[in-house]
């Protein structure tokens, strides 16, 4: 399930990473993001917010708020439900 | 009337740019070599115009307004956005309107409906292989959006039917245009997702073989069954299925393939017999 607002700001941070960057809170402000989600932005917590936007804004937009590959991918693995956890996954860092 | 003089696929992975430094020399001469190959059977077909079949990576389309299939129609449009690619050589691209509207006007008559773009933004998906493949020359480009990113796709049977289409179109194109169609994108890859940074080589091996042998039914239905669990990113193979209905079904013939875990692909690169004869490179 697609979570609109939280997408469309996953969508404009990534022509706007530089604003977001600076000042996280006030651009957050422009977006009606649910409370719980608005949590989740500030605290980085990608297992929440991956349930609500497509995974490649995902992708982007922790590549554009500074999060290092190597992290997102840990905190996606962990994430993961323990049936639907990868085997094993390639190393390395970057985005494709 | 116009001829397709070349059909061709690549992957399109954004770190071959983006962390080239930083690849494993191996990786980096068979990414050169596959790309240069790529370029060199284009570079002999002499295409005036390359239709090019790649997925919108959330620049020009979002939820609210998400075509599945969009031509752009412009007489340009803007070069990649990412600053990875600031490099990229032609700005703005150019674009071919007319043979842009033939294509939407015979897809129209076949019962097709895609939506148009007059100017669109194309990011790496497109411009990473026309750059790396080290044309002189940039011919014409027409812009050819397949939405392998969200729910709902085509299905990869219209797909096949949407590259049959394309050859219909160009073959009755009323100029002396050569039109070649490179699809980007695949192999398997998964992105955003628990499994990011698996390579499905099992998937991509039998992909391969699967677009050797040609038959569409078969070719479909490992697709669409294969596709699920190949990572997110293998949904891509939609654009080279697009390539295969254009070649006709028949003659694929695979330039390399690698797995390049730094840049999280399953990295393919082929090209299509076309009207009976292979393009080499001169």
């Amino acid at each position: 399930m697609r979570d609109y607002w939280l997408s469309k700001l996953f969508f404009d941070v990534q022509h706007n990473a530089a604003d977001y960057r600076a000042d996280r809170a006030k651009f957050l402000a422009r977006y009606p993001v649910k409370p719980e989600l608005a949590a989740a932005l500030l605290a980085d917590d990608v297992g929440v917010l991956a349930r609500h936007v497509n995974p490649y804004l995902l992708r982007f937009y922790f590549a554009a708020s500074g999060m290092k590959d190597d992290e997102f991918i840990r905190r996606l693995k962990a994430s993961a439900p323990a049936e639907s956890a990868p085997a094993e996954a390639a190393p390395g860092g970057g985005h494709g | 009337m116009a001829e397709l003089v070349a059909v061709a696929a690549s992957s399109h992975a954004p770190l071959i740019v983006r962390d080239w430094p930083k690849l494993p020399e191996r990786h980096k001469q068979r990414l050169t070599a596959a790309f240069r190959s790529l370029g060199a059977r284009m570079a002999a077909a002499r295409p005036d115009v390359i239709v090019v079949v790649s997925p919108d990576h959330w620049i020009n389309f979002f939820i609210d307004n998400l075509p599945s299939i969009c031509i752009g129609v412009g007489e340009a449009h803007e070069g990649p956005p990412e600053p990875f690619l600031k490099d990229f050589p032609w700005r703005p691209v150019p674009g071919h309107a007319a043979l842009a509207n033939h294509i939407y006007a015979t897809a129209l008559a076949q019962e097709f409906e895609p939506s148009v773009s007059h100017r669109m933004t194309l990011d790496h998906g497109f411009c990473i292989p026309l750059w790396r493949m080290e044309l002189n020359k940039l011919p014409r480009i027409v812009p050819f959006v397949v939405n392998t990113l969200e729910p709902p796709m085509p299905r990869v049977s219209r797909c096949l039917a949407w590259g049959k289409l394309l050859r219909a179109a160009i073959a009755s194109y009323p100029g002396n245009e050569r039109v070649a169609v490179l699809a980007t994108g695949g192999l398997s890859h998964s992105i955003g997702e628990p499994t990011m940074g698996a390579i499905d080589e099992r998937f991509d091996r039998d992909c391969i073989a699967a677009f050797r042998a040609g038959a569409e039914g078969p070719l479909v239905a490992f697709l669409e069954a294969g596709m699920q669990g190949a990572g997110n990113g293998s949904h891509e193979c939609r654009n080279w299925i697009v390539a295969h209905g254009a070649a006709g079904s028949r003659g694929f013939d695979l330039v390399d393939y690698v797995a390049v875990p730094e840049v999280y692909v399953g990295c393919g690169f082929a090209t299509w017999n076309v009207g009976g004869r292979q393009v080499r490179a001169a």
